[in-house]
């Protein structure tokens, strides 16, 4: 028996040795001459990884200063471990990083301020509005590499189906349209994810956000201190939430990798997410769908959540000089190529990038671009995070369960506040 | 035992290798922690010394009671469960049934996959619209459940999933006990014309209670301890409705930053685990004696 | 009489295949969710999330286990992980088996704190050690390589309870003997207790094995290198922002899997038995 175990764990060791890259350390000295390599954490896994690690090979081959090496980590965890390594001073030499993000490690000087570092041609290429996003204390500690608001999809076949020629312009006559979708075709009429699955029901808080600024409100006070969305029109967006669910257009339970599943199949009529799907949901055959705007469904403009992908340059240990250039000529190169992204479905942002004619051959994307100019962008405070995923839930919650508007609400503003006044 | 012998010497001796890594791995940083959980402190910044505030603040946090709440009950409802669970198993792969060992080796399968495979199976057996759970009860004419997107029934589908991979575990632990009765035991009681349930409730249940002792212990200490399966499967939904403690400890130290309420949290239940296995032993212990 | 005891019998058979059959029952149920993994793994995304619902499918594909296999680094992960668990496992035997014959059979001061203490290692939450940890790693130079993905799980508490019951089963007798021919504590550790607890050693070492093979949040934190991920935090990657791909996902846990299931039946006996000398004696 003995004898036995102690050959098998000779041989399996061995065998592990052939494939395991562990035993082998990396060599972290640079050489001399040579080009710079410098190292690259993202968050995107599945069909938008894909994208990107292209992009990232592109990069390299484009010019030989500078070898990008890219770790994926999964959207969930990539915080957590982004953190720690922030915390130890030892992250890569460039991460990305949400926007809603991005005022968790700024003021604790974790990035590198980019002032001294990007060239003016390349920042007089971006808007101000997701610049401006990007800077804390009046200085620069990221660059955005795209937009990424919530925006409707509809299937097109349903809406002729239903006799639905013109796209709805007012949550009632949203509603009305819906109500006319599972009338005539027994689909359901929106599908908006109201449970939590593998993620919250985010959707439920990027709706019930964009509906307050279309009605001029604001989601905190301009201070950020307070909660401020217990108003008519807090009230409104909530209450047309809970009217989808209620009278039965769209369904109860449903959690973001249903909501998707579904829209895919031909299963409802109108679908909102981020922009990010439109990726996946062209590659569906047999799907005919339209992506656009999220409509002004509840006042003048069409203002909607959008979040953004940043990059950012972590402070080092040890800071070394010709890294970090190698990061910017980096970010620099991705933001300028912004079409290439625009594949995974993602709005790019320099205006240079927006005229390229690869971008506007794209299908969809052109069509939502303009989506980026009514983009509210999530306060820039540490709390956020909790903030976001708390309401989530309770607007999870009051949806669900088809709570009193009021009630909700008031409890909602509560626990903002209460989470304000922690940090 | 051994006369003449440098017992005390020896002991540390032999205990070096382990109190040089559970030194090093468990009380070093478990100490940090414990001071962590006197600042207010986001990882990235200086922290600031606020004495206990953090375990003041945690008796004002529903969220902090209603996740204690999700633990218990998750305790509550899986350490009976897999006990007895468990014990039946036990008692089918002692049994003289041919299929005994195939019972056994069966049974027990499900213990060595990981936390993420076990969980993302069931998630998707119990999946709402697409799993296969659903398609069996709408065949049957039955309503789909929503598994783990209605806040009646997703702390037992995690509690199910549970069952599944860990009952094999205490099956092994009830089998050996079990094992461990004479068999003339048996024998006499046959005799005596005492029936199989009868045997089970007058002679194995008794007589593997050091086993059952054992197994609540070490359960209710994993039960506690809960967060993978949950997380993977509900992600502590529908609405934070079965968000655990771990859970709970974990977002906040991991996605909110607050180092120090997480840490004062994770002591606070480390604190409570311990109460209730030292009230467990004290309570089990004199009771045998 | 003869009669009577001729339908007792028959009545007996009928009742015994019953039982069978039940018992066949349960054993399909528990393998079911198994069974589903791989059905699932082997068919198109397609035909996974989909109205018509077949219960094989209707096109068999290895095409996941290809993705899986092409476009990650599954192999190396795979090589990983078996490093991970290899070196986990002999290491966690070297610390654990001295603190467990050092429990059952020394008398020394402090042995009933330092148990308890043991035990309440158990009872620790391990989010609260994340943070102390890596900080600690990283002045190490730790971070970012597989022996620091290893290290912290080889006080197995688990595994010196189990041990320490095994060799208190050990007849005092034995060790007196070795003593009286001049042994001196280490050899008879060595010579005697050692070899007489191979079966607890050998659960101890599976065990152990198993366990580093799952160990998910700490690979996870402490590697950076996508290269050097263990398979159990590699194929977390395999959920994507677009929707779950159940197949591949499926396809991922099978090969993940699949030498843990091996090592399982291999060393069935042992791991059952072995579990089991922890129990006996409570």
């Amino acid at each position: 028996m003995k004898k036995k175990l102690m050959v098998a764990l000779a041989v399996l060791l061995a065998a592990s040795g052939l494939f395991a890259q562990g035993s082998k350390e990396q060599g972290q000295s640079q050489k001399a001459s040579g080009p710079v390599e410098i190292t690259f954490w993202s968050l995107f896994t599945g069909g938008d990884g894909e994208f990107f690690d292209a992009m990232v090979d592109e990069f390299n081959k484009s010019q030989n200063e500078v070898v990008m090496k890219n770790d994926t980590v999964k959207f969930d965890n990539y915080y957590t471990k982004l953190t720690t390594a922030l915390a130890a001073k030892n992250a890569p030499d460039v991460v990305v990083c949400h926007q809603a993000n991005l005022m968790s490690y700024a003021p604790n000087g974790a990035f590198v301020a980019l002032d001294d570092y990007v060239s003016k041609d390349v920042l007089d290429d971006f808007p101000a509005a997701p610049l401006d996003a990007c800077r804390y204390n009046g200085k620069l500690y990221s660059l955005p590499l795209d937009v990424h608001p919530i925006v409707m999809y509809y299937n097109t076949d349903i809406l002729s189906q239903a006799g639905i020629t013109k796209l709805p312009s007012t949550a009632d006559e949203f509603l009305q349209a819906s109500k006319q979708v599972k009338e005539k075709t027994g689909k359901w009429g929106m599908l908006v994810d109201n449970t939590t699955g593998t993620y919250k029901a985010y959707t439920l808080f990027r709706l019930f956000y964009s509906m307050i600024y279309q009605q001029h409100g604001t989601f905190l006070t301009d201070d950020n201190k307070a909660a401020a969305f217990n108003t008519e029109a807090g009230a409104k967006a909530l209450d047309w939430l809970k009217e989808g669910v209620a009278d039965g257009v769209n369904p109860n339970g449903l959690d973001y990798d249903a909501a998707m599943n579904m829209f895919k199949l031909g299963d409802g009529a109108f679908y909102f997410n981020g922009v990010w799907a439109t990726g996946t949901l062209e590659k569906v055959d047999g799907l005919h769908f339209q992506a656009a705007p999220l409509p002004a469904l509840m006042g003048p403009e069409p203002w909607a959540w959008g979040g953004s992908h940043t990059l950012a340059v972590p402070v080092q240990k040890h800071m070394d000089e010709t890294k970090v250039k190698a990061a910017v000529t980096f970010i620099e190169w991705m933001t300028g190529h912004g079409e290439m992204w625009a594949k995974a479905g993602h709005i790019p942002v320099r205006s240079s990038v927006q005229k390229k004619e690869a971008f506007k051959a794209l299908p969809y994307r052109p069509g939502y671009a303009g989506a980026a100019g009514y983009v509210k962008a999530c306060p820039g405070i540490p709390a956020w995070e909790e903030i976001y995923g708390t309401c989530s839930d309770l607007l999870e919650a009051a949806v669900t369960k088809n709570q009193d508007t009021k009630t909700a609400l008031a409890n909602m503003e509560k626990t903002v506040n209460d989470i304000l006044a922690k940090y | 035992m051994i006369p003449g012998n440098k017992d005390n010497r020896d002991g540390w001796l032999f205990s070096i290798p382990f109190l040089s890594v559970f030194g090093l791995f468990m009380v070093y940083p478990l100490a940090f922690g414990f001071c962590i959980s006197f600042f207010k402190w986001n990882i990235l910044g200086t922290p600031s010394f606020i004495g206990l505030k953090n375990y003041l603040d945690l008796f004002a946090d529903p969220k902090f009671f209603s996740s204690l709440w999700h633990t218990l009950k998750f305790v509550l409802i899986t350490t009976p469960v897999l006990l007895v669970l468990g014990f039946l198993m036990a008692l089918l792969a002692t049994s003289k049934s041919p299929l005994a060992s195939a019972m056994e080796t069966v049974f027990f399968m499900p213990y060595i996959f990981s936390m993420t495979v076990v969980s993302t199976l069931w998630a998707w057996l119990m999946q709402k619209d697409f799993g296969i759970f659903n398609h069996w009860l709408t065949q049957l004419g039955l309503p789909p459940v929503g598994w783990l997107t209605s806040d009646k029934v997703a702390i037992w589908s995690v509690c199910i999933a549970t069952f599944w991979w860990t009952a094999g575990f205490n099956m092994v632990l009830f089998t050996a006990g079990i094992k461990q009765i004479p068999k003339e035991v048996y024998e006499s009681a046959s005799i005596d014309g005492a029936g199989g349930w009868t045997q089970v409730f007058h002679i194995t249940i008794p007589l593997v209670y050091r086993t059952t002792i054992l197994c609540l212990i070490l359960q209710v200490i994993a039960s506690f301890n809960v967060f993978g399966q949950v997380y993977v499967m509900t992600g502590g939904g529908p609405a934070g409705s079965t968000r655990v403690l771990v859970q709970y400890i974990y977002e906040n130290g991991f996605k909110y930053f607050k180092m120090g309420y997480s840490a004062a949290m994770s002591y606070v239940l480390f604190a409570i685990i311990l109460l209730v296995s030292l009230i467990q032993y004290l309570i089990l212990d004199r009771k045998e004696a | 009489m003869a009669h009577s005891n001729s339908v007792y019998k028959r009545e007996k058979l009928v009742l015994d295949m019953l039982k069978r059959l039940a018992e066949l029952l349960l054993i399909v149920i528990w393998l079911f969710p198994l069974v589903w993994l791989v059905i699932t793994s082997l068919k198109t995304e397609g035909e996974v999330v989909t109205k018509v619902f077949t219960f094989l499918p209707v096109h068999p594909t290895l095409y996941n286990y290809t993705k899986a296999f092409t476009s990650t680094y599954i192999l190396n992960w795979l090589g990983n992980s078996l490093f991970v668990s290899l070196v986990t496992m002999v290491l966690t035997i070297l610390v654990d088996a001295p603190v467990a014959y050092a429990f059952a059979k020394i008398h020394f001061k402090g042995s009933t704190a330092l148990f308890w203490m043991v035990m309440a290692g158990m009872m620790v939450p391990f989010q609260v050690l994340i943070v102390p940890l890596y900080l600690q790693f990283n002045a190490y130079g730790l971070v970012d390589t597989l022996t620091g993905a290893l290290l912290p799980r080889l006080a197995m508490p688990i595994g010196i309870f189990i041990l320490k019951q095994f060799f208190e089963e050990i007849p005092d007798a034995l060790e007196e003997a070795a003593f009286i021919d001049g042994a001196c504590r280490f050899s008879i550790f060595r010579r005697v207790i050692l070899p007489l607890g191979k079966a607890a050693i050998t659960t101890v070492i599976i065990l152990s094995f198993i366990n580093a093979w799952n160990d998910f949040l700490w690979p996870l934190i402490i590697i950076n290198d996508t290269i050097k991920y263990t398979i159990t935090v590699g194929i977390a990657n395999f959920q994507g922002t677009n929707g779950t791909e159940y197949a591949l996902i499926m396809a991922g846990a099978a090969i993940a899997s699949l030498p843990q299931i091996v090592f399982f039946l291999a060393f069935r006996r042992q791991i059952i038995e072995g579990i089991a000398m922890s129990g006996i004696k409570g």
